[in-house]
Order: C-alpha cells, then structure tokens, then sequence
C-alpha cells in the first residue's frame, strides 16, 4: 500500500486536427504487467508516445513513475524502455553491436553496456545470430532484439507496442512467456499492447481496454475473467450424447442449452447451488444414463465479452 | 583425498544467474552525448563499420593529401621561397574531394537513423531530439574539418622543414585552420540537411553533390561572367552569397589568406558574407532539429 502508481494520467487527450486520438483519459498502472487492448487506431500507440515525451498532449496531465511527462520527459526516458511497433533496427549493424550502442545512450559505461547487452541478448533468446547484420534476421528474431534494446539499460518500466506482431504461433507463445517474466521474474513494470484480446487475458495482471481514444474499461485481469455462475459439462461421444445429458439434466430443473460439444448450465437454483449439490447431481444423472464425464468447469467470461459490452453502452 | 562438493565435480555447469539488475553508475547527458558524438566521427570515416565503409572516406582523404605531399616534396627538394599556393587555396582548389567527402558520409550520419526509424530509439532514450541533431551534425563537421586540416598539416610541416619563415607560414596556417573551421560548419550542416530529408542513399548523395558541387559550378561561372562580360562587380559578388564554397572563398579573399574571387571581396561586403554563412549554419542546424523532431514523433 501507499506505492504510487507507475503510470497515472489525467484527463489525457490528443487531437490531430479533426482527429481524436485520445479523448480524456484518466487512468493508473501499476507494477506488474498491464495490458493496453484496443483496435488499430484505439489511441494504444499515441498513449505510449505521449508517456515517453515523444507527442505533446492536446490536454491534461500524466505521471510516469513519479515524474511529470511534460516537466520531467528526459527523467522519464531515463527509466523507460520503449519496443516501438514498427521496424527500427539498421540492417548493416550486428544486435550485439546495436544493443551494446543502445545501452550507451541510455547513460550505461562501455563495459557495463556490453555486460547488460550479453545478459539481455541472452534472456531474449537471441543466440549465435546476435554477431550477424540484423538486415538478414526473421521477424521472430527482429521482436527480439528491439525487446533487447528495451531492456538493456535496466529499465523501470518498459513500453511493449504490439511485441507478436507478425510472429508466428509458437513464437507468439514464446514473446509471452517472455513478457511475464519481465514483470513477474525481472521485475520490472510492463505496459503492452494488443489488439489480440486472448494474448493478455494470458499474461497481464491488470488490463486496460481503449476504444477509439475513450477509456472503455480498466481493471485487473480476474474481474474480466470473473465467473459467471454457469457451468460446463462435456460428455463422451457425439452431440446425440451431448443432447441426452441436456436434456435429462432440463428434467431435473436446471436450465441448460449447448454450447459447440459441451452444455452450458444457468446458474442453478439456491438449493442446488448449495455445498455443490449440483455437481453431484451432474455427476449422478451422468452416470444413470452411462455416459462418460469428461469435464466439469466453471465458465468464465472473456475479454472479448467487454467490447461487447461496451458496444452496447455506446 | 579432498572431498569434493556434489556441485564442483562437474565441470561445464552453466549456472542460470536469472535476471540481474543494474545498480551501477548511468552517465549524465554530457557524457551520453560525448559518447554519440565520438561514435559519429568515428563513423564517418567508416571506423566501427563495415570494411567497404571504410573504402570511399579514406580513398578520398589519400586523394587530397596527395597533392599536399608532392608539394611538400617539390618544397624541400628544390628548396622554394614559398609554398605554390596558399593553405586556404589548398582546401579550395581540393573542394571536388570534400564535397564528395561530405556528400557521401553525411547519409551514414543523417539518413540512416531516419530511414530504418531507429531515431525512434534515440528519441525514447535521455538526449532530447535538438542535442541528437546538434550532436550529429558536430560529428559531421569535425569530420569534414579534419578532412580539410591534414592537409593543412601536412604542408606546414613540409614548410617548417625547407626553413620556410617561421611566423608567416603560421599565420597563413591558422587563417585557413580558421576559414575550414567555418567551411565544415557551413557543409555538413547543407549536406546534413539534404540526407535528413531524402532518406535514399543515393538521392541524398545526388542532393548533396547539387548543392555543394554543381550549385558551385554554376556561382563561379556566374561570378565570372558577371565580371567580364557584364562588367558588374557587385553583381559578381553578390551571386558569390548562394554558395558556401563561394561563400569561405569570399572571406578567405577579404581576410587576404591567399584564395582569388573574380571581384576582391570588400567594405559592406565583407560582414554581409558572414552573416550569410551564419544564418546559413543556423537555418540548417533548425531544419534539422525540426527534421529530427517530426520523424520521431511519427
């Protein structure tokens, strides 16, 4: 308690002429890693810019890890790590090279900037490859090593914009992985972006949606994903079996409708709800009529659920 | 027997240390910016880069302290009273060398950072977008100066050692030393503009060369015309603001440092050069921070 938040705007706002880009944001994030969900154009990357003293605000006030962006912009950029979503890496320069010479405008000694460049290449995954020109990298490999970069000189917080864009699966998974331990095993504070709801839900602690520059939701990631009091049974077999269990299940005064292999369950009446009653119900009625119980789970929400949500609002 | 801990038995262990942070000493924007500056220059001259990098920059230096050595040999062989030409009409009668010279570094400098957007980077890290653009274009200019001083250098050595006067030859010396300080501003600052805003390689280098080469060509012939045919000195003279090469050899004319005009550079001319070059030097270093400001913010 009592930390002040790592980033904290107030009634932010960014207009290119008629365009809104962001439109009186008030909003804080904490240590952690801190998902910034929106579509392309949602204010996602204008937000970032504005934080490290790249754009000028339209309006209103932000703090970055105690410092005002608009008095203290080369403090900030002092404790910042910034991965920008596009490409920026000279093709003729060797990631080892690059990330050594990155460390250095950050303010690190020769030494230590090679020091902190080996251990940050080595924590991204970047290998043998790092003493090639980045010209001949892969994507996969590019992401790396502008995570590198945004890393080398130790930062307090780190700006991730978009950091699978363009991967493929398994390095989606792997860039991931990745962004947690930033936050969780590095421990510094993450803000990373998306338009790919299903990725944050995966890793942030704390999720902040944006919808074309309007501050749609912002909370921690267990209140997106809370239960929603319905229950999913799947069964052995086909849909016919599926059915079977739906409909016995109907019988014994449980609302039920299926959903793709599985039922889904309204939440049941108090006295079923009671001490898990309905459980063994499920569990009962599955077995009087022989079928095989392959799952019993609670069903959750998904982010996704907020835009639609959302949607409605507006 | 010693007896061994489990652990120190096994030898090519790679212990994982995890993550470590950095608690050492960071650097102030001084010391950032000295680093920028130093990593520039070295640039410039391919140091630090590529082997081929290194062709085109020192090619063009061995180039222009060719004549410089011939000079200095014909002096101590035959023991001249004087050098041929004076240090300041060296560096004019080599301007093809150092155009070429900045033209083709000042992409390195200029272009690369904008092209690949790495300036982004830059821009998210302490030194604010003025200092990086100021920084860049003082790497230039001290490349460009140093382009022009070995020369100078190496003739005044040659001077010293045929016994040339002592006092004469410095003077003559630090005038040039003087005009190549302000020639370096004046052309890394143009061809640094240039290779900001055409972000191609080959079309900041063809940009450069126009504005430094060609546009020279075309004031000198000018200036001459004006003067011969037109009959016109201050015609002559006047053309001779649009260049910066015409710009120093005007001042070298007016400062007597030994580099002829068509017309003598005098009276109300002589400030009006160089406020030309200053504000030239001035509008290039604000096109540029206005350059560096824009791209980073996109």
């Amino acid at each position: 308690m009592g930390q002040p938040p790592v980033i904290s705007t107030a009634g932010l706002t960014k207009h290119y002429g008629t365009v809104h880009a962001l439109t009186d944001l008030t909003v804080d994030v904490g240590e952690g890693v801190t998902g910034l969900v929106g579509a392309n154009g949602a204010g996602k990357s204008t937000l970032i810019k504005i934080l490290l003293g790249l754009l000028e605000p339209t309006g209103g006030h932000a703090r970055v890890l105690g410092h005002d962006i608009e008095h203290e912009s080369q403090e900030i950029r002092r404790l910042v790590g910034y991965m920008p979503e596009h490409d920026c890496l000279p093709p003729d320069v060797s990631a080892s090279d690059f990330v050594v010479h990155m460390a250095r405008m950050s303010g690190l000694g020769a030494s230590a900037a090679r020091e902190r460049a080996a251990d940050v290449l080595r924590h991204v995954g970047l290998d043998e490859e790092r003493y090639r020109p980045m010209g001949g990298y892969s994507t996969g490999m590019k992401q790396r090593a502008k995570l590198a970069q945004a890393l080398a000189h130790d930062p307090r917080l780190v700006f991730l914009d978009e950091p699978t864009n363009g991967l493929d699966p398994a390095a989606r998974t792997d860039m991931l992985r990745l962004v947690e331990r930033i936050g969780s095993d590095f421990g510094i504070a993450v803000l990373v972006t998306s338009h790919l709801l299903g990725e944050l839900e995966q890793v942030s602690d704390h999720v902040i949606v944006l919808d074309g520059g309007h501050l749609l939701r912002s909370s921690a990631t267990g209140d997106f994903l809370q239960q929603t009091g319905r229950l999913l049974v799947e069964v052995v077999g086909t849909e016919s079996e599926r059915d079977r269990l739906g409909e016995a299940l109907a019988q014994r005064g449980l609302t039920c409708r299926p959903r793709g292999a599985m039922v889904a369950i309204d939440p049941p009446p108090p006295e079923l709800a009671e001490g898990g009653a309905v459980h063994d119900l499920i569990r009962d009625v599955a077995a009087d009529l022989g079928l095989g119980l392959m799952r019993l789970q609670p069903d959750r929400r998904h982010l996704e659920d907020v835009f639609l949500e959302g949607g409605t609002r507006v | 027997m010693s007896e061994l801990s489990p652990h120190a038995g096994r030898p090519g262990v790679i212990h994982d240390l995890g993550y470590r942070h950095f608690d050492g000493v960071r650097e102030g924007t001084p010391a950032i910016a000295r680093t920028l500056f130093t990593t520039g220059l070295r640039h410039a001259y391919g140091l630090g880069r590529s082997g081929k990098s290194k062709v085109m920059p020192f090619v063009l230096l061995a180039m222009s302290l060719l004549p410089a050595t011939i000079v200095v040999g014909v002096v101590v062989l035959t023991g001249l009273g004087e050098l041929p030409l004076s240090y300041a009409d060296y560096t004019n009668r080599t301007q093809l060398l150092v155009s070429l010279f900045a033209a083709s570094q000042a992409p390195v400098l200029f272009s690369r950072d904008l092209r690949h957007r790495s300036i982004v980077l830059y821009l998210a890290r302490p030194l604010p977008a003025p200092v990086l653009a100021l920084v860049r274009w003082s790497s230039l200019t001290v490349a460009v100066f140093l382009f022009t001083a070995i020369p100078t250098v190496v003739l005044f050595a040659g001077a010293m050692l045929s016994g040339l006067d002592k006092s004469d030859q410095t003077t003559a010396a630090l005038k040039a030393v003087a005009l190549q300080v302000l020639l370096a501003m004046l052309v890394a600052g143009v061809s640094g503009l240039i290779s900001s805003v055409s972000l191609r390689r080959g079309f900041a280098v063809v940009g450069s060369v126009m504005a430094l080469i060609v546009l020279t060509g075309i004031v000198t012939v000018l200036q001459n015309i004006a003067y011969y045919e037109g009959d016109s000195e201050s015609v002559s003279i006047g053309v001779g603001l649009l260049s910066p090469w015409s710009l120093v050899n005007g001042l070298a004319n007016a400062w007597d440092a030994g580099v002829d005009t068509p017309v003598p550079v005098d009276g109300a001319w002589v400030p009006a050069y160089a406020i030309v070059a200053v504000l030239l030097v001035a509008a290039c270093l604000l096109g540029l921070v206005a350059r560096f400001r824009k791209v980073g913010s996109r």
